[in-house]
């Protein structure tokens, strides 16, 4: 119990005014960068750096990571109210927060994100308390094969769990590895996909495609049908906030699943995005209420933003102890670090014991404030669904222009970000699923760099997947899931042989 | 009115040329096995002939309706296409003109066109509304967070 009492000092060092102050200031700058279009927590980290500079470290370190923390509450909002996720790791909150908030329980929906996420972020620092060293440990296991491996896991939990029709979602995922290969090919350095466009070189960024498949394309499927945003109770209700966040217990399986997956995927170099989605495929798999999934459902919220927190969280595990940043955000803290004059890596533990715990401590002090503070927020962002449709629309198109473009300040991005918008439509139309596409979008080019760089360590042969305990495990698994649905179907073909056939097109209706 | 045929066989069409661009690109990075590892052609090459393979079965199905699609045939109807216009033509002008008045005049321009030409507001609202957006959008990147959106080609004519 030597973490326990290192924390327990590391206590007396964050609870005091000033840091609880700064707290606040961090936590609520962070929401702004957090709901604000095509600026993140790198953004504001990076301009809050040069005011720490006279700061303690530990006082800077607490400011810089509650804006972290701001912005991973913040990029939620967007999601759930208007359909853009802010950032990857936000897109699967968007499944079902979104058709929830436009059911007209947008404030149901909010409390219910901010109160799981907090939940995962509270699993994610209990975890990084008691098993910082046997954490660092596993991250330094991982190699090409097996970061390969657990991409693979997450496609296999997220793929193939039906609804849509199966060759429309093969063609959906193709496209989105296409889109993914599309610039400099980082194994071999060459230039791929560029259609004759030198500018296509950076690639497609992430921002641009899911700000036109969700942000236009819903708007433009939104328009078709009459403009009736459902109308909204007027009336600020607090109590329902509390309602919301009370009933999580009820979820709490989904909670301990959500938070194991997050922690496990944070650790291992998967990372958030990988994490909301495979636990939101998780969840819809082994819920009881998985059909309804995509159309409101708490679990459906529950589910990704738990995991995407508990995996932010133990991503920051990774930069203090070995000095390897899991993100944008964490490299800009590592910056931060060595400006005031600390060492990231195994040392930091044993030099500056005040630093890390009160770091450590100061996340769950920041945690709660942000929480509180965020829920406070939430009946001011439901009222934004109270704006007639015909004055939002508008302001969603610039927000998506101005996200598009501040990206890489391009304005090819933004033309590139209208196209998306008539694909997302003709797709949502049509029924093909956008979610393999946006996971493949994602992740593809780092599980196709992963499998490539395991071939030149094998020199061709698959059997370095098999190699090792971890990694055998991680491929089985995928396989597992892979073929679950597929041995389901069976399963059921033998009990009764003939009726499938109409429950597929009614399925297909539900689920998008 | 567009049937939803038409526009299985529209998509479809859509995906399978973007299938063929990334098989032709693909080709110019070496599609096999070299002395580097797995050339860098060789998985867009398998995605690219996926995406072909897919959309040609999807096409076949749009010729072909099952009984599933004959149920819906029309997928919109000419009041929804006039809907569906009316969002994106304005849109599609705004993100025209961003390059000639820059990002501020652009979306003022666009929130005032959508919202007082059609009478959904009255003038000054309007008016109120646009400057309300451009100047959020100035506070925002250009002064809080020092994001430099574009100021456009008259603007730059003007000297600023």
């Amino acid at each position: 119990m030597d973490n326990l009492s290192e924390l327990l000092h590391g206590f007396t060092i964050a609870v005091t005014v000033p840091h609880l102050a700064l707290m606040a200031v961090g936590v609520l700058l962070g929401i702004l960068v957090g709901v604000l279009p095509g600026l993140g927590a790198p953004n504001g980290v990076s301009l809050l750096l040069p005011l720490t500079f006279g700061m303690q470290p530990v006082s800077a370190i607490i400011l810089l990571s509650s804006m972290y923390w701001g912005a991973l509450f913040g990029g939620s909002v967007t999601s759930i109210l208007f359909n853009i996720p802010g950032e990857p790791s936000s897109v699967a909150t968007t499944f079902d927060g979104y058709p929830m908030a436009r059911d007209g329980r947008p404030t149901t929906a909010l409390a219910t994100a901010f109160g799981s996420a907090a939940f995962g972020a509270l699993i994610g620092v209990i975890l990084i308390t008691f098993l910082a060293s046997w954490v660092a440990q596993v991250a330094l296991a991982f190699g090409p094969p097996e970061y390969f491996a657990v991409y693979f896991l997450a496609f296999a939990s997220f793929v193939g769990m039906g609804g849509a029709a199966p060759i429309k979602t093969v063609v959906a995922l193709a496209i989105g590895f296409a889109i993914a290969a599309i610039g400099i090919d980082t194994v071999s350095g060459s230039v791929r996909l560029t259609m004759g466009v030198d500018e296509l070189v950076k690639g497609v960024n992430f921002v641009v495609a899911v700000m036109g498949l969700f942000g236009i394309g819903e708007l433009l499927v939104a328009v078709e049908e009459e403009f009736h945003a459902r109308a909204v109770s007027s009336k600020i209700d607090w109590r329902e906030v509390l309602r919301a966040v009370g009933r999580l217990p009820r979820h709490s399986v989904a909670l301990l699943r959500s938070a194991a997956i997050g922690c496990w995927m944070g650790i291992t170099p998967g990372g958030p995005t990988a994490a909301s989605f495979m636990s939101y495929g998780i969840a819809r798999r082994f819920s009881r209420r998985g059909r309804y999934f995509g159309t409101g459902e708490v679990e459906g919220i529950i589910s990704p933003e738990t995991a995407d927190h508990a995996a932010g969280t133990s991503a920051l595990l990774p930069m203090l102890s070995l000095g390897i940043p899991g993100s944008a955000t964490a490299a800009v803290m590592m910056g931060g670090l060595m400006i005031w004059g600390l060492n990231p890596g195994p040392m930091l533990f044993v030099d500056q014991k005040d630093f890390v715990w009160g770091l450590i401590a100061s996340m769950y002090v920041g945690n709660i404030v942000a929480v509180a503070l965020v829920l406070l927020t939430v009946p001011v962002f439901a009222a934004l669904m109270r704006i007639p449709f015909v004055v939002i629309a508008p302001l969603i198109v610039i927000i998506c222009v101005v996200g598009a473009y501040s990206v890489s300040n391009s304005y090819l991005d933004v033309v590139m970000m209208l196209g998306f918008g008539i694909v997302g439509y003709l797709f949502k139309k049509l029924f093909y699923p956008l979610a393999p596409l946006v996971l493949a979008i994602v992740i593809g080019d780092k599980a196709e760099d992963a499998f490539r760089q395991s071939m030149l360590m094998s020199k061709g042969s698959l059997g370095i997947f098999f190699a090792n305990k971890l990694v055998t495990c991680l491929v089985v698994g995928g396989i597992a899931l892979l073929l679950l649905p597929l041995v389901l179907q069976l399963a059921r073909l033998f009990r009764k042989p003939a009726s499938s056939g109409t429950e597929t097109t009614s399925r297909e209706k539900v689920i998008i | 009115m567009i049937s939803r045929r038409a526009l299985e066989l529209a998509t479809a069409v859509l995906t399978g040329s973007f299938g063929v661009a990334v098989v032709v690109q693909s080709l110019d990075n070496g599609i096999g096995w070299s002395s580097a590892g797995v050339d860098a052609g060789t998985f867009p090459f398998l995605t690219g002939i996926i995406i072909v393979a897919g959309s040609l079965y999807n096409l076949a199905r749009g010729v072909m309706p099952a009984a599933s699609l004959a149920s819906v045939p029309i997928a919109i109807t000419p009041i929804e296409l006039r809907r569906l216009a009316g969002l994106f033509v304005p849109a599609a002008i705004f993100v025209a003109a961003i390059p000639l008045l820059g990002m501020y005049l652009a979306s003022a321009g666009y929130v005032f066109a959508v919202l007082a030409v059609p009478r959904h507001q009255s003038v000054p609202r309007a008016l109120a509304m646009a400057a309300a957006t451009a100047l959020a959008l100035y506070v925002v990147f250009e002064r809080m967070f020092q994001v430099s959106l574009p100021h456009g080609a008259l603007a730059a004519a003007l000297g600023f």
